[in-house]
């Protein structure tokens, strides 16, 4: 662990870029069709569930890491097996949000440049953020934040004068009933993108006041969820339901229906910026906490030593782990979201609580008597 | 000719190795002679016979031999002929019981500050400072009067940051009539100078300032260790300074402010900032810097509110413009093309279509020889440089064009770009920009917009990493304080800028006091009291 | 120090290998081809035919840099054909020199055989899935002509021939409202949905086509060959099934709601299109239910308007006498909305979107009727038609003159 102090308006900046990160761009809940942004906010609830399931075991030991709990409570060599797993685990989400990314910068706008090239730009300068601590990383954030959102102001007051919303798109609502959002919502959104907040347990030990760290956390996350449905109801709403689920990403086609006083067309750039910021963000996040995890089991006293090496490794897993971008999805879907997930995000935290729980309450009682 | 080079080298080893112990051998303090003779013989050697050190020998009343030395130029020589040769000579010492120093000490010497001196070392650091040294022959012991003065510049309107509202003075060369600037606006006995003499050979003077009480303590404590720390040679401009203390060496951003105005130093002083004042340099350091600091002018407070905001927004604009106008030029160019619409494509395709170079040599040529003129504009005596103007206005404008070698557009941008950085208000931020600038235009070059975010993102990881005395550079922004955000890109009415940064201030008193917002109630009345009279009227 | 000297090591490298392997993506604007339309047709052999109209710049935009080529035509034309649209586009560049461009492609123009043939959601999906390519390019049929020849035709005003057919119809569908604009994604929206059919404007040329390729064509105050809007296309499952015009295309505009301003000529006191009302805005609503397993439309319009030419003695100071003629007004507009009902309705295309509203409020049995909607259910439907006409103003003037001689 490095010496770093995180203010909880920075934890705020930092959950909601990570939170929009790449979720914002793909068709997500789509399953759901009409109805997706309900499923995103279905998921967001179990999301918020998730998120105070970190906030407590944190509570417990609020002075240490999570692999350093995770060893007080399963013990020295299973807590570093575990912890071992989630450097992997965050390795990975974070090889995946790259390749999300590379695919996405490919698809759209950079048709002859090889996807490891631009992959590599990116991590190259998140490996220079991340070596520059979590201090840097979080104040960055806050320099971005507020573009972002002005970016994401000015596209809506665009999209809404250009008239492109026919909310006709999202209705009927609940056609199907309400069995299909809710399967949307438990087998996706709620891991991705509500679940990935479990990455900020790495982040917590450093904010100093302790107390408002839920009530922010959940805020960030509420917020996020937010602007996610809202987002999704308005590429539904311009795009249609079928347009929307067979566009990759659906934020662009958006984008790209925007044509105000026959000089504002063709915004790709815009999308492009907050894309790269975003993603940037999310990598960031993923990656240092899977740093941080090392360099605490590995007992190394400067993390940022471990950012090349490490960053290597995320960058060359990015553009291995599927040969197509289809392939890419699917094993997402079917792989990610369906074994990885559920054991990393919600299974392993709430038998860590549990067990964090029996311990504490044994040694309370026993202080009693 | 190896040889000769061999030897030479060895030579200069040698003429190392002597110097170290013949500085050393300075260092301890060496005391005085007794004989005059003597002591003005050591002076002579040890100054190598420089004829701007005047040695005036006297006769005292009682007989003794006297010498009044000092150095030309730097020496007040009125005060000395007035003061000390004067009533040395016109006295007459009748009791001779008392030692002769005390009585020139009390009775003849009519300056303000003298003082003994007993060795060498700091006979030489007053004399060369310009004080006088009046040697007595049979004592061990001098008396150096303050005689410092000669020739300065004297105080004018500051050469860069020209305000149209604010006041004219500027700093000069002399450190005390800087002081004494910003003394004078701030008449408090918690302003507070600290005095050090920083190089071996220079023995340059060098003053902290700061206000006691609204200064962080760590900071001026930090501020006196790093300039404590630095051993060298010399100090010619507060620059050497600038670079031997500031936080991060690797960068283009200037992580210390400099000014040539009083007021700026005396407003950051109230902030609790410190000062660095240097002698022979009109430009004072101030320390620690924040970046928004740089997009800032002193006459954003002496003028409204709303229209400094508007010009801060102004020059943040400008830098952006002045870094990323040709890397967008570029990118979109060669890249986006999709972006444009259709007829000013169509209509810039058409100006490069006779261009042979591609967009990034065609921008290069252009920022290059711009750059040049630019070079060339300020280093040129003043005579000639009208002719410089004409020649690039020709060249850069029409002629390039012309011949087709560069695209009319690239011009606008070329332009748009010199006089947006020629606005930044902060030369040191300026030149910085100037320099990223071509790192975009490549990065744009080869990968278009995403190389310009990139570019952006880097840029932003870098400025976020900077620390200037400890304080983020990018202070009240990120991180974001929100009591400070009053003097930032916006400008706040004075009456509702009411917290010090609270990253350099210790000081949680408030600037200034509860409703201070002009609430004026007698306007109407006192426009004219009997059309209130008549609106009365009639509205009964 | 040694972490920003290697920092630095890295960077350079890194640097000097990106900028040595070239720039990937790279396009500079001397070496595009920027196409402004696109025609496709099919020949004899059954393969598409691509025709693609090429911007000039330097013939465009003129001024000093231009050089001496300003007499040359603004757009060139190059044909190339191919079993798809790929391939063709691909093909073209054995007769060009440069990288074909389609990112300011604003139009895309489908000869009307094309269209008849076959579905036209087969020429849209590699325009769809090109990433260079607009979603928002506008989409015409070339009605009763070739594309290739709409596509070559030149122009006089707008010297880009794309930029003038584009501007016509969106201009058309401003104040005259018998044409519509439709984007490739609206149309591809429109195709995929089986509540709705598509319709889309055709375009079609005056005069002798071989004279209008041809730079005197833009040197006359009349040029011999002129580009102006056709009727509408109606399509059922991408074909094209027929054409409307005049007001029952007026009144199909209406049932999309994309009527922005027209002109109404009514009747009053038995002279026909006495009065001429001025159409500023309007506002149609559709909804849809069903009852005893029958689909019910009713249609609500709201439109606002001003008198723009009244040839009949009448008293317009007279609110009573507005009222009255509000009524006409509403009964043509019926009409018209009527007409273009019914000949939807022969067509058994529905291309109000007539279906979607049912789906927005039955969802339920919509499911079961989606199948056979176009040729069962929405000849059937019955539709309900309520229209509020209102008179804002007359003008500049008051009541007509009236000359008495």
């Amino acid at each position: 662990m490095e010496k770093a102090k995180i203010s909880l308006y920075q934890l705020f900046v930092l959950i909601l870029l990570f939170e929009l990160g790449s979720a914002i761009l793909v068709p997500l809940a789509i399953d759901a069709k009409q109805d997706a942004w309900l499923a995103i906010l279905s998921g967001l609830i179990g999301g918020l569930f998730l998120f105070w399931i970190n906030y407590r075991l944190f509570l417990y030991y609020p002075e240490l890491a999570p692999p350093e709990y995770m060893q007080k409570l399963l013990g020295k060599i299973a807590g570093t097996f575990l912890a071992f797993w989630y450097i992997i685990f965050f390795m990975y989400t974070a090889a995946r949000v790259l390749r999300d990314f590379g695919e996405m910068l490919l698809t759209f706008a950079y048709l002859e440049t090889p996807l490891f090239i631009v992959n590599a730009l990116l991590m190259l300068v998140i490996i220079y953020a991340v070596s520059k601590g979590i201090e840097v990383v979080a104040r960055t954030g806050e320099l971005f934040f507020v573009s972002i959102y002005f970016l994401a102001i000015t596209g809506f007051i665009l999209i809404v004068f250009s008239g492109l919303i026919d909310l006709n798109n999202l209705k009927p609502m609940l056609e199907e009933g309400i069995f299909p959002i809710a399967k949307v919502a438990f087998t996706q959104t709620l891991y991705f993108p509500f679940g990935e907040s479990i990455v900020f347990s790495m982040i917590f030990p450093y904010i100093t006041k302790r107390k408002s760290v839920k009530k922010v956390g959940l805020f960030a996350i509420g917020l996020s969820g937010i602007n996610l449905a809202i987002t999704m109801a308005i590429n539904i709403g311009v795009l249609g339901v079928d347009l929307a689920s067979r566009s990759q990403f659906p934020l662009l086609s958006t984008i790209q229906s925007i044509q105000v006083a026959e000089f504002l067309e063709r915004l790709d750039v815009f999308f492009m910026i907050s894309m790269v910021i975003c993603i940037f963000f999310k990598v960031s996040i993923y990656f240092y906490a899977a740093v941080a995890i090392a360099a605490v089991i590995f007992k190394i006293k400067k993390p940022s030593k471990l950012t090349y090496p490490m960053g290597m490794v995320v960058l060359f897993m990015s553009v291995t782990i599927a040969s197509s971008y289809a392939e890419h999805l699917k094993e997402g879907l079917e792989f990610g979201t369906r074994y990885v997930h559920p054991f990393f995000l919600v299974i392993i935290p709430m038998l860590l609580l549990g067990i964090a729980f029996i311990k504490n309450r044994k040694r309370s009682s026993h202080q009693k008597i | 000719m190896t040889m000769s080079l061999f030897s030479l080298s060895k030579k200069m080893k040698k003429l190392k190795i002597q110097k170290k112990p013949a500085q050393q051998h300075d260092l301890p303090a060496k005391a005085l002679q007794s004989s005059l003779q003597e002591q003005i013989d050591y002076i002579k050697e040890k100054t190598g016979n420089s004829i701007d050190v005047v040695i005036r020998k006297l006769q005292l009343g009682d007989g003794k031999s006297a010498a009044v030395v000092f150095v030309e130029g730097i020496a007040d020589s009125k005060a000395i002929n007035d003061f000390l040769i004067e009533s040395i000579m016109n006295k007459h010492p009748v009791h001779n019981s008392q030692p002769i120093f005390e009585i020139l000490l009390k009775e003849v010497v009519a300056l303000g500050d003298v003082k003994e001196i007993t060795d060498w070392d700091n006979l030489y650091l007053s004399l060369m400072s310009g004080e006088s040294i009046i040697l007595v022959d049979g004592a061990q012991k001098a008396l150096s009067a303050s005689t410092r003065g000669g020739e300065h510049r004297s105080i004018q309107e500051p050469g860069s940051q020209v305000t149209v509202r604010g006041p004219r003075d500027g700093f000069t060369e002399s450190i005390r009539t800087n002081t004494a600037l910003i003394r004078r606006r701030i008449q408090n006995p918690d302003l507070w100078l600290e005095n050090m003499k920083i190089g071996s050979v220079t023995k340059t003077d060098v003053s902290m300032m700061y206000i006691k009480g609204i200064a962080k303590d760590e900071i001026v404590e930090e501020v006196r260790n790093r300039l404590k720390r630095i051993e060298i040679d010399s100090i010619l401009e507060s620059g050497y300074i600038e670079q031997l203390i500031e936080d991060q060496p690797f960068t283009t951003f200037p992580t210390l402010y400099h000014t040539e105005r009083p007021d700026m130093v005396a407003g950051n002083l109230l902030e609790g900032r410190v000062a660095i004042i240097v002698n022979g340099t009109p430009f004072v350091l101030i320390a620690p810097a924040v970046f928004i600091q740089f997009f800032q002018s002193v006459e954003d407070y002496y003028g409204r509110a709303d229209i400094a905001t508007a010009l801060r927004f102004l020059r943040i604009l400008i830098f952006f413009i002045s870094i990323i106008a040709p890397a967008a030029y570029i990118a979109v160019t060669t890249f986006h093309q999709e972006m444009i619409p259709t007829q000013l494509l169509v209509a810039i395709a058409a100006q490069r279509e006779t261009v042979p170079f591609p967009a990034l040599v065609e921008a290069l040529i252009m920022e290059v020889s711009f750059e040049i003129l630019r070079e060339a504009g300020v280093r040129m005596p003043r005579a000639v440089g009208s002719a410089i103007s004409i020649v690039g206005a020709l060249v850069i404008g029409q002629a390039a064009v012309q011949a087709g070698i560069v695209s009319p557009a690239m011009v606008i941008i070329v332009a748009i770009t010199a006089i947006a950085n020629f606005a930044t208000p902060a030369f040191a931020v300026a030149i910085s920009a100037r320099l990223i600038r071509f790192g975009f235009m490549f990065a744009a070059a080869t990968f278009g917009f995403y190389g310009i975010i990139l570019g952006v993102i880097i840029l932003a990881v870098h400025l976020c990493s900077l620390r200037s005395f400890g304080v983020p550079y990018l202070t009240p922004m990120a991180p974001l304080i929100p009591a400070n955000l009053g003097d930032t890109i916006v400008r706040l009415p004075m009456w509702a800028q009411k917290k010090r940064p609270r990253l350099f201030s210790d000081n949680k008193e408030n600037r200034v006091g509860d409703n201070q917002k002009p609430q004026p109630s007698q306007s109407r009345g006192m426009v004219n009291s009997a059309l209130e009279k008549g609106d009365q009227d009639e509205q009964n | 120090m040694n972490k920003i000297n290697r920092l630095m090591c890295s960077l350079v490298i890194i640097g000097t290998a990106l900028l040595l392997s070239g720039c990937w993506s790279k396009k500079e604007l001397t070496d595009l081809a920027i196409v402004a339309a696109l025609g496709i047709d099919k020949n004899e052999e059954g393969r598409y035919v691509g025709t693609l109209q090429i911007i000039n710049p330097g013939n465009v935009a003129g001024g000093m840099q231009g050089g001496g080529g300003t007499q040359g035509p603004p757009v060139s034309v190059i044909t190339g054909t191919g079993d798809s649209i790929v391939e063709l586009s691909r093909r073209t560049s054995r007769k060009l020199s440069r990288r074909l461009y389609y990112a300011h492609t604003n139009l895309v123009v489908i000869s009307e055989e094309l269209a008849k043939e076959e579905s036209i959601s087969s020429i849209l999906d590699p325009l769809e899935r090109d990433a260079e390519f607009r979603s928002t390019a506008i989409i015409v049929i070339a009605q009763g002509e070739k594309a290739s020849d709409i596509v070559k035709i030149l122009t006089l005003i707008d010297k880009i021939p794309a930029n003038k057919v584009i501007k016509t119809l969106k201009f058309t569908e401003r104040t005259w409202g018998e044409n519509i604009s439709v984007s490739m994604q609206e149309a591809i929206k429109t195709l995929v949905s089986p509540g709705k059919e598509l319709a889309v404007s055709g375009f079609r040329i005056s005069g002798d086509v071989d004279k209008g390729k041809k730079m005197e064509n833009t040197q006359q105050t009349e040029p011999s060959s002129l580009l102006y809007t056709g009727s509408l296309a109606i399509f059922k499952k991408g074909k094209l099934i027929a054409w409307i015009d005049g007001e029952t295309a007026r009144g199909s505009v209406f049932l999309l709601d994309k009527l922005n301003a027209s002109a109404i000529a009514v009747k009053w006191e038995r002279k026909d299109e006495a009065m001429v009302y001025e159409l500023i805005r309007q506002k149609t609503k559709v909804m849809a239910k069903m009852e005893k397993g029958k689909p019910i439309v009713s249609i609500k319009v709201q439109a606002e308007g001003n008198i723009g030419e009244a040839r009949v003695p009448i008293d317009l100071t007279n609110p009573d006498v507005l009222l009255k003629v509000e009524k006409v007004i509403e009964k043509e507009i019926k009409k018209e909305i009527t007409m273009a009902v019914k000949q939807a309705q022969k067509n058994r295309s529905d291309i109000f979107g007539f279906g979607e509203a049912l789906h927005r409020t039955n969802p339920k049995e919509w499911k079961k009727i989606a199948a056979k909607w176009n040729d069962i259910y929405f000849p059937e439907v019955k539709i309900d038609i309520v229209v509020d006409a209102f008179i804002r103003r007359t003008g500049l003037r008051n009541n007509p003159h009236q000359v008495n001689k």
